[in-house]
């Protein structure tokens, strides 16, 4: 059994209760507490790149099933009530700020400040660290600030269209991408050297003696991509705060520069997980698991053959475009054919268990799904007759990227709520493992 | 069936729109093994419903040298009796991926349809903006369509629709190894074209070992006296038709070989301009592939010179007719310029003379290159084994290294059922008639 079979395996001992020997070598708890199976949300509004799928991923992977997907609207809306921990990956950090709003960071502080869990990666980092400029400033939680800023940009080695943001008159810029050695510097990072991939996140300054330095950046490896100079790379990251602990409130903020719910790097999966165990509210009562009406026999059948019909559709095309040279420019990231058919494989991977499953958690817009994604065939087929004849594709790749989006977060709350209900078991079908 | 195969069989109703799934077993594999075996089982299960059945050998796709074959099986318009049609190139490969072992075809449609076979979904499509086009057209059209320019199409063309016997079932834009009139046969059930798509994978039950051997045996089947030999010129001289090369060369272009299948037998004929020229035409196909050493020599025995045959052979592909037939229809009533050949075309049937037995002809009826067996007994024999196994018909005939016992032998690795040589005679002798 590997690493992160093992937190699946307990995992599913925590789901049919709480853990009063939780085994240290898997969630280094110090607080001498029980465990109980936590409740995570995981937003995927606004400004929110595709690495939120990969939290989909290694959460599976780990076993946490309890998952809820939130858009923009629904954190501002209540629907941040009931989680333990409150995940914000990669993307565009303004955009987000800008879906979110003040109610959304409002709600945001609210579930900390009463005791909940905010891990941020990427973007979800850069969030709430101390800013003043708008829409940012709205979301001051953690007093920290980044090395990787510069008023006047260094010189770009490649990938030009990755290495930089403004930032008012400044520019956040990245000097690296790929994995880079990391060292734990306590807590549920450890003490140890291990790596995780950065892309656009940020190096950390504590601006406060209350924020813990968790991890920091250690050095390159044969895998870092130099987007920069590599003595400014060093100058600007080594050494400096790749993980951040924060205190609000009651609750806990965990800033990670690299993405460490990548799946490629099951060490930072494994500290991922024993912050969550380390830091999740303790000595709540557990959260009513959400209600879910069961789909069963000929209509749920029918159900995800309609899925995967238009999903293939649209699947056929993507992998026919991913050569293309095209880039799109929404908001502030820069998107290439390619991260079409990343949504498209998140749900294509997981047909398979819900062909075979025994039945499906009906939840609210499933639906929906069929039309959704037929409607996403129809962009995907209409874009590459437009990039054939050289139109200007902007505004149908931003709204494929929305539809995806949105698409891959319905079935993902579906997938997880039958696999929540038994009805399959996803790293067994699935052979994640 | 869970190794070297998708486990499901389609069985699509053309009257009734209804598509259903069952499943291919263990059980069914075991005794009929695949390809033809299975092929003409399913035949014989809706024969009564005049089936079309589409299917793939059981090393279709895989490494085993030569693994490039499909089959049609269906009651030939032109001999009365059931044939197995032979699905070259990159057809049989696609199909292997398709998400379905077999689709059986049964029923007519009310009105002109296509089938859209992807990724274990069979959809009934309508083709009334197809019906009437060109086979070249046609394929044109339902890629755009669809999104993606490696859909395979076996389409029927403007001959096929107007019924004529001489209707070959078409790989995408080129001739195949049909001489059996399938064409026809398609276009009797109200259907245009089958487009198939597949992003599957195929597991391998020994999957070390499977590759071991069949690593093992393409370095064998390397040094094969066919080595160094290509295009449909030396497999001429290899039957005794020296002057083929000679009358091919002034437009000769390349040679093309199918799937995994390192013999590279087919000729691409450049009809426009020098074939020499390194420049990329103009005209994105400017001339035609000959697949058939049959209708390379009955063009040429017609005493034309290769350009005219190359037109000739060029109308037949847009018209959908087996050049071969062709060649020996216009023959036999003495029409022997180019002009009036393609005149003809309009209205052309048949009957044609030699047909027999339930194997294509478009191969030599005798080994090639290296000298291991002749007759018709040992001919027919190679043929279904070709068949069953999904090896291409051609290439069977150059490699004494493809024996009957090597072919069990990775059939047992790749699925861990166990094959007889007593079972494998038993599938011979129901497919070979």
């Amino acid at each position: 059994m590997d690493a992160l079979a093992a937190y699946s395996a307990f995992n599913r001992e925590l789901a049919r209760g709480v853990s009063t020997a939780p085994p240290a070598e898997l969630v280094g708890l110090t607080r001498g507490e029980s465990l109980r199976y936590p409740r995570l949300g995981i937003y995927t509004g606004g400004g929110s790149s595709h690495s939120w799928l990969w939290l989909a991923e290694v959460f599976e992977r780990l076993g946490f099933y309890d998952l809820k997907f939130l858009d923009a609207a629904q954190v501002g809306a209540g629907g941040l009530a009931g989680l333990d921990v409150l995940v914000l990956s990669g993307g565009d950090t303004f955009a987000m700020a800008r879906a979110l709003g003040p109610g959304g960071a409002e709600a945001i502080r609210d579930f900390v400040e009463g005791g909940g869990l905010y891990l941020g990666a990427c973007a979800g980092a850069y969030l709430v660290m101390r800013s003043s400029k708008e829409p940012l400033n709205q979301f001051n939680l953690v007093p920290a600030t980044i090395s990787n800023l510069s008023k006047i940009l260094p010189r770009a080695l490649t990938l030009p269209e990755k290495y930089t943001n403004a930032y008012g008159c400044d520019y956040v810029f990245h000097p690296v991408r790929e994995a880079m050695l990391l060292q734990g510097q306590g807590g549920p990072m450890g003490q140890d050297e291990f790596q995780a991939p950065l892309y656009g996140g940020p190096a950390m300054l504590p601006a406060d003696e209350v924020v813990e330095v968790l991890a920091s950046y250690q050095d390159f490896t044969p895998g870092t991509r130099f987007l920069a100079p590599p003595d400014l790379a060093a100058e600007t990251l080594l050494g400096k705060a790749a993980v951040l602990r924060g205190r609000l409130g009651e609750g806990t903020l965990y800033l990670f520069g690299p993405h460490f719910e990548h799946p490629g790097f099951a060490g930072a999966n494994r500290r991922l997980a024993r912050a969550i165990y380390q830091d999740m509210p303790g000595g709540r009562a557990k959260a009513a698991p959400e209600k879910a009406d069961q789909l069963a026999g000929a209509g749920a059948k029918a159900l995800i053959k309609a899925i995967k019909r238009q999903v293939s559709n649209s699947r056929i095309t993507a992998v026919s475009l991913e050569d293309h040279p095209a880039r799109w420019l929404i908001g502030d990231k820069v998107y290439e054919p390619a991260k079409l058919r990343v949504f498209l494989e998140a749900i294509w991977s997981r047909l398979r268990p819900l062909e075979r499953a025994s039945g499906l958690a009906q939840v609210p817009g499933a639906e929906e799904l069929p039309d959704l994604l037929a409607g996403v065939t129809t962009g995907i087929r209409a874009l590459k007759r437009e990039l054939a004849a050289e139109d200007d594709t902007t505004a149908r790749a931003a709204k494929l990227f929305q539809d995806l989006n949105r698409a891959a977060a319905l079935f993902l709350r579906m997938y997880f709520a039958s696999a929540r209900l038994g009805h399959l078991d996803p790293p067994a079908a699935r052979r994640l493992h | 069936m869970e190794f070297l195969a998708s486990e499901q069989i389609a069985v699509i109703d053309l009257a009734s729109g209804e598509v259903t799934e069952e499943e291919f077993t263990d059980e069914l594999c075991q005794e009929k093994i695949g390809g033809a075996g299975v092929n003409l089982a399913l035949y014989k299960q809706y024969e009564a419903e005049e089936p079309v059945v589409l299917g793939a050998g059981l090393f279709t796709g895989t490494m085993v040298p030569g693994s490039s074959l499909g089959l049609m099986t269906a009651k030939s318009p032109l001999t009365g009796t059931v044939v197995h049609t032979p699905l070259t190139q990159y057809a049989g490969m696609e199909l292997k991926y398709s998400g379905f072992d077999y689709i059986v075809i049964k029923g007519t449609a009310a009105a002109p349809s296509y089938l859209w076979i992807h990724d274990g979904i069979a959809d009934i499509e309508d083709a009334s903006g197809l019906w009437g086009l060109d086979v070249w057209a046609a394929c044109d059209k339902v890629r755009a369509d669809m999104g993606d320019e490696l859909i395979q199409v076996l389409g029927a063309g403007p001959a096929a629709e107007k019924g004529s016997d001489l209707a070959c079932v078409m790989l995408n834009y080129w001739h195949g190894g049909d001489r059996f009139g399938l064409g026809k046969a398609l276009a009797a059930k109200n259907l245009k074209l089958i487009a198939i798509r597949g992003l599957g994978l195929l597991e391998i039950a020994e999957d070390e070992e499977f590759v071991e051997q069949c690593v093992e045996l393409i370095g064998q089947v390397k040094s094969g006296a066919w080595a160094g030999k290509k295009g449909l010129g030396d497999l001429g001289a290899a039957v005794g038709e020296n002057g083929l090369a000679d009358w091919l060369a002034p437009v000769l272009h390349r040679s093309r070989s199918d799937f995994n299948t390192p013999f590279a037998a087919n000729s691409f004929l450049f009809l426009e301009g020098d074939p020499a020229e390194l420049a990329e035409p103009a005209n994105p196909e400017p001339g035609v592939l000959l697949a058939g050493l049959d209708g390379a020599l009955g063009l040429m025995k017609l005493g034309l010179t290769v350009a005219e045959a190359g037109d000739v052979a060029l109308a037949c592909a847009k018209a959908g007719l087996d050049v071969s037939g062709v060649a020996s229809v216009c023959a036999a009533g003495g029409t022997t310029e180019a002009g009036a050949i393609i005149a003809a075309l309009e209205d052309i049937s048949g009957p044609v003379e030699g047909l027999a037995g339930p194997f294509s002809p478009w191969t030599p009826k005798q080994s090639v290159f290296a000298d291991f067996g002749s007759g018709d007994e040992w001919w027919t024999r190679r043929q279904a084994v070709a068949h069953i196994f999904g090896l291409d018909p051609l290439f069977v005939l150059m490699c004494p290294e493809l024996t009957e016992e090597k072919l069990l032998e990775l059939a047992s690795l790749g699925t861990e059922l166990e094959f007889s040589a007593e079972g494998l005679e038993a599938v011979i002798a129901e497919v070979a008639g």
